[in-house]
């Protein structure tokens, strides 16, 4: 760091720490080196007092060697060959009787990261193994990871490996988890520790001897385990059954990740084990620790994705304090949504409106996203207290409100003249671009129960040249033409001086193409732009996706406890942003980190791969069945159920929600019914064909899969997305 | 595991770092410093933050941001409660955990991080074994150690983990023998403005400080062990004999512990000690405001409410306050609207209060928001869930102990909507 006469220091530090009179003084000794210490870590670059320090290092007193050892650990890659001068004394000390030095030694000298080291210190590590004091035991196990890390290209050392087996019934507990963390480290190119029946049982037993942090370990290793029968399952739950009541919350989360996991045949065993920790799980989310609080209520939403109603009783946990972080808010806000039933939904409610009005921006805005998402459900009393937001007037508000609205009506019709009722009755325009372009989509969209709307439109077509968002001028566009579609008269002449405004004058690429488009559209007459411009008003299918449904334990088990659902981004703040209703968005689940795909001991890699799936360019019909010919069918499966018995276009929308375009299906109600679609996903293109052949009373839906390149892991997630698809348009209609 | 911690101050500064594998780069704490600059107050940084090739864990306490630096798959509850346990450390060696002390201490600092964690894997947290390895600095030992010269290190290794009980080390004496308990309450609570309870809660923790010659064996019970239902244990505690009985039966840990924390959620249980009458409002087209607080104590059972400090985010319409209190002092701050009333003791015959006007910016339209009411207040021998120590017995020694019991009850979260 470029401290003013960082160079005097060091140089008058040189001096001092190679006078002999200090030298012989052991205390201000000492302090010369403290403040070597003290500058390196402000980070001033010391390192030129090397030999000094080294020579340093020869002394009886304990902290004088701890600070050295800082010193030479900070600085050994630089100056590989002075720090070998240091190894000797380190080395000699790795002999002293006293074992606190010993094991300062050896530590220190494992943390010398410099080439060529190994050689000197892989016999000290061996002798340390077999040392009679545990602390030197302990520094030497870690030592092994140390050593490997130094130089990971080089061969395996078995005997070392079996050495560390034989470790794990080590007397001290502090030892058996250090050797499960080194041989995993050090076997990580193999898979990591191997957990076989005896060591899994040997480590259930030694659980209670450990620190809460060693538990929390070997809970994650034990996951790697299988047990072989359900007598052993049961043997194994009950020993884990005292630790779902740790007093630390990491424990009790480990604790009931192995126990979801372990149980995946039993999903009575599951709610069970749910509901037991949900005390645990609340207590978090009510602890002191603002960190630990956030922790406890993503766990919280990921229980709730299984068991929705195991929260309700307890709603007001969830309520948000003034003084918490906002992204604790934003959290209780989405657990809110989900836990809303018909007892608690007015006092929810309630809560919610008082948020609306926060200091925030964004936090009042995520309130009337959450109070538009329990719309769906409540849509009365919401839109109730939405109307009465708009009589705020606050711009950040209003502009929410919108397009929450607009949502609103997408995912159910039935609020759609209440909600025309109010749009007409709101006066004042939004300024911000998003709320601009919910509130025409709503103009152009509903304009026939909106007796005001031309009107409305003429403000905007006639302030377009101060207009500066172009998606804004699209999304009027369109407005402007459903609203020619449905009242003509009052439309047309305004229609035509947008038009003539975007395609004359407009400078915007996009727009202008734009207004083109429709011009020429308009062109092949009303009927024709009707049957393109007008597609379906909503979409309730959707919220039937999107919303309330419980998911087995197996869906979110493999994140539990993991960094994934911490770091993703807040629902709430998202949802009223990019959820255009012609976009749905997708809210695939983050992706661990590159590296932890190898380290994570817990799950098989080919499961971690997720399955995104994606469009892509679109498939021609004569390519589509080119490739269809040329394939071999690679799955084939009877589905439970039969084809779903909605209309066509909700079918579609519905696929196209989880990215499965519908090539081609057969019309109406005629059998043999099939149905072509296609999707790629994980660098694969995935086929399918829905065939039903016999009337539905017997007839169940065939689906049969082909796929290039093979990919059978996507595959499988193929099969599952869609066959929960069908089954949720089944029940639906 | 944990492969960094760097310490970050209020400003936005690294004043430490400590690397327990290779050295990372400060500049991985680029993207913790762009996460401070989005979030508008300090505590708004997310806990946890992704970046291209590590997560950064952070915790923030005492105005200290405490960033681990991740490169692997953890449990986040792991590390989060990691951190604290560091903070708890530093806080139990240096008395407070400022910058200050921490640099003061910096030698101390990194010797107990060395201890805490080998090669990124937790080794030493027990406070009680740590101050065994390295002793903590006291004014008196500072003093001693400059003038002999000796150090702040234990010479011998600790012997808690070769005892069979591993939290206790063994053939401990004392010539006083002494067992105090604290029960600390802290009440979470929000009152809607009509007075009536939205949420209470009671967050109670009994620490311990038992000074014990050789393996005391102790029983404790309570009055009335039903409060508590959502309750977790220090490792000494036999749980079987809770479950069976009622009662705490265990061989402490020597020195400072935490015997157990509970948590009393069920409304009814939940008694609110402080009410509070305001009035609180803006009229229409008038630039100034009314603001009326008045405090009181109830079912406190004739014990004082003590340190009672009252704070609230005013509407950011409001320019100044005006205002009077019958005791106490009182500040506005008019850049950040926060009113602070440090009242004091409440004296229930003469109810503190605060009167005044607030004045508004000309031409506002009246703050839809209510401003809400944050009340900071202790009150000792005073445990508000009712819990009370029954008997605290000894067994397994022949000595006469000395036995003390203390209650305190403090506000938490407790918030009064207007």
């Amino acid at each position: 760091m470029p401290y003013f006469g960082s160079e005097e220091t060091v140089k008058e530090l040189k001096r001092a720490l190679s006078n002999p009179n200090v030298q012989a003084d052991r205390l201000r000794y000492k302090n010369y080196i403290t403040r070597v210490i003290r500058y390196m870590t402000q980070g001033l670059d010391v390192s030129s007092l090397f030999m000094d320090m080294v020579k340093a290092s020869a002394t009886v007193d304990i902290v004088q060697k701890k600070l050295v050892y800082l010193y030479m650990c900070t600085y050994a890659s630089d100056k590989p060959d002075l720090a070998l001068l240091a190894i000797n004394t380190l080395r000699k000390d790795c002999a002293d009787p006293n074992p606190m030095v010993r094991g300062l030694a050896l530590r220190n000298m494992c943390n010398f990261r410099m080439p060529g080291i190994t050689e000197y210190i892989e016999q000290p590590i061996v002798a340390g193994l077999r040392d009679k004091a545990s602390y030197v035991r302990r520094v030497a196990v870690m030592g092994c990871a140390k050593m490997h890390s130094l130089q990971p290209n080089i061969e395996i050392d078995a005997s070392i490996v079996n050495e560390l087996y034989a470790l794990l019934r080590d007397p001290d507990p502090v030892v058996v988890v250090n050797c499960l963390r080194a041989l995993e480290e050090i076997l990580k190119d193999e898979g990591g520790v191997v957990i076989n029946k005896p060591i899994a049982h040997h480590l259930l037993n030694r659980m209670k001897d450990l620190d809460s942090w060693g538990q929390s370990e070997v809970l994650t290793f034990l996951l790697r385990y299988r047990p072989r029968s359900d007598d052993e399952l049961f043997d194994i739950l009950s020993l884990l059954d005292a630790f779902l009541q740790s007093a630390h919350a990491h424990v009790a989360v480990a604790t009931l990740r192995l126990f979801l996991h372990l149980a995946t045949a039993h999903p009575a065993v599951q709610a069970d084990a749910l509901q037991h920790t949900s005390g645990a799980l609340l207590t978090m989310c009510g602890s002191i620790s603002r960190e630990l609080r956030f922790a406890g209520l993503c766990h919280v939403q990921q229980v709730m994705r299984s068991q929705p109603g195991l929260f309700a009783p307890h709603y007001k946990r969830f309520f948000c304090a003034y003084s918490e972080p906002s992204y604790i808010k934003f959290r209780k806000m989405e657990i809110l949504v989900e836990l809303v039933n018909d007892e608690n939904v007015t006092l929810v409610l309630e809560e919610l409106r008082s948020y609306c009005t926060d200091v925030s921006p964004e936090l009042a805005q995520a309130a009337i996203a959450a109070i538009g998402r329990i719309a769906r459900t409540y849509s009365e009393k919401c839109l109730d207290i939405l109307t009465g937001l708009l009589a705020l007037k606050q711009e950040h508000i209003t502009s929410a409100v919108i397009q929450t609205f607009r949502d609103l009506v997408w995912f159910c019709p039935q609020s759609t003249a209440a909600v025309c009722q109010t749009v007409e009755a709101c006066v004042d325009c939004p300024q911000d671009s998003e709320a601009k372009q919910a509130l025409l989509w709503l103009l152009g969209e509903h304009g026939e129960q909106i007796s005001s709307a031309p009107y409305v439109l003429e403000v905007y077509i006639d302030g377009l040249k101060t207009e500066l968002s172009s998606s804004v001028k699209m999304e009027l566009l369109t407005a402007a033409v459903k609203m020619f579609l449905c009242r003509p008269a009052e439309t047309q002449d305004m229609l035509g001086r947008l038009l003539h405004h975007c395609i004359e004058e407009e400078s915007d690429m996009c727009v202008r193409d734009r207004a083109l488009l429709y011009h020429r559209l308009l062109q092949q007459g009303v009927e024709q732009t009707r049957k393109v411009v007008m597609g379906p008003k909503s979409d309730p299918s959707m919220s039937v996706l999107t919303g309330h449904q419980q998911e087995p334990v197996s869906q979110w088990v493999s994140n539990f406890n993991t960094l994934g659902p911490l770091s993703a981004p807040d629902l709430c703040i998202q949802t009223p942003l990019i959820s255009s209703p012609e976009q749905p968005s997708n809210n695939a689940e983050e992706e661990l980190l590159p590296v932890s795909k190898d380290v994570s001991p817990s799950i098989p890699k080919d499961d971690q791969e997720e399955l995104n799936l994606y469009l892509g360019p679109p498939l021609s019909h004569e390519s589509f069945e080119r490739t269809w010919l040329d394939l071999e069918v690679l799955h084939r499966e009877t589905l439970s159920y039969t084809r779903p018995r909605t209309t066509p276009d909700t079918l579609q929308a519905a696929l196209q929600l989880v990215k499965i375009q519908t090539l081609a299906f057969t019309p109406g109600d005629t059998l043999p019914w099939k149905a072509y679609l296609y999707t790629r996903g994980n660098r694969t293109l995935i086929l399918a064909e829905l065939l039903q052949e016999d009337p539905d009373s017997e007839g169940r839906l065939v689906v049969s899969v082909k796929q290039q390149p093979p990919n059978q892991h996507a595959l499988r997630g193929f099969v599952s997305i869609l066959s929960s698809v069908l089954q949720t348009l089944n029940v639906d209609s | 595991m944990i492969h960094s911690l760097f310490l970050v101050n209020a400003s936005g500064d690294i004043f430490l770092e400590k690397h327990w594998k290779s050295v990372v780069s400060r500049s991985v704490c680029d993207y913790f410093f762009e996460a401070l600059e989005r979030a508008t107050e300090p505590e708004n940084v997310p806990p946890v933050i992704p970046t291209p090739h590590h997560y950064l864990i952070n915790v923030l306490r005492h105005r200290i941001y405490f960033v681990a630096v991740i490169q692997s798959e953890v449990p986040p509850l792991f590390v989060i409660e990691f951190l604290h346990r560091v903070v708890d450390t530093f806080q139990d060696y240096f008395g407070v955990c400022t910058e200050a002390a921490i640099k003061d201490n910096v030698v101390v600092v990194y010797e107990l991080l060395e201890e805490m964690l080998d090669n990124g894997f937790p080794l030493a947290t027990e406070s009680n074994i740590l101050k065994e390895l390295i002793k903590p600095p006291t004014i008196l030992r500072t003093v001693v150690n400059t003038i002999t010269g000796s150090t702040n290190v234990g010479e011998q290794l600790p012997t808690g983990q070769l005892s069979v009980v591993p939290w206790r080390r063994t053939g401990v004496k004392y010539t006083n023998n002494e067992a105090y308990f604290d029960v600390i309450e802290e009440i979470d609570a929000i009152i809607d403005k009509s007075g009536s309870t939205i949420t209470a809660e009671i967050q109670g923790v009994v620490d311990a400080c038992v000074k014990l010659t050789g393996m005391p064996d102790l029983t404790l019970s309570f009055m009335n062990p039903r409060l508590l239902d959502d309750v977790s244990f220090h490792p000494c505690v036999r749980f079987k004999r809770w479950e069976a009985e009622r009662i705490l039966s265990f061989i402490p840990p020597d020195g400072n512990f935490r015997l157990l924390s509970y948590h009393v959620s069920s409304q009814n249980l939940v008694a609110i000690p402080v009410y509070v009458k305001h009035n609180i409002s803006f009229r229409e087209g008038s630039s100034q405001g009314r603001f009326e607080l008045t405090l009181g104590p109830k079912q406190t059972m004739g014990k004082a409410v003590e340190s009672v400090l009252v704070s609230s985010q005013l509407p950011r319409g409001v320019l100044n306050a005006n205002l009077n209190p019958s005791q106490g002092t009182y500040t506005f701050d008019p850049v950040t609207k926060l009113l602070s009333w440090d009242v004091g003791k409440i004296n229930p015959q003469k109810l503190p209060s605060l009167k005044g006007s607030m004045s508004l910016q000309t031409g506002a339209s009246k703050p839809d928001e209510n401003p809400s009411i944050n009340i900071q207040f202790k009150i000792q021998q005073l445990a508000i869930s009712g819990l009370k120590v029954n008997r605290l017995d000894m067994y397994g020694e022949k000595y006469k102990p000395f036995k003390g019991i203390k209650y305190m009850t403090k506000a938490g979260k407790f918030q009064v909507r207007t």
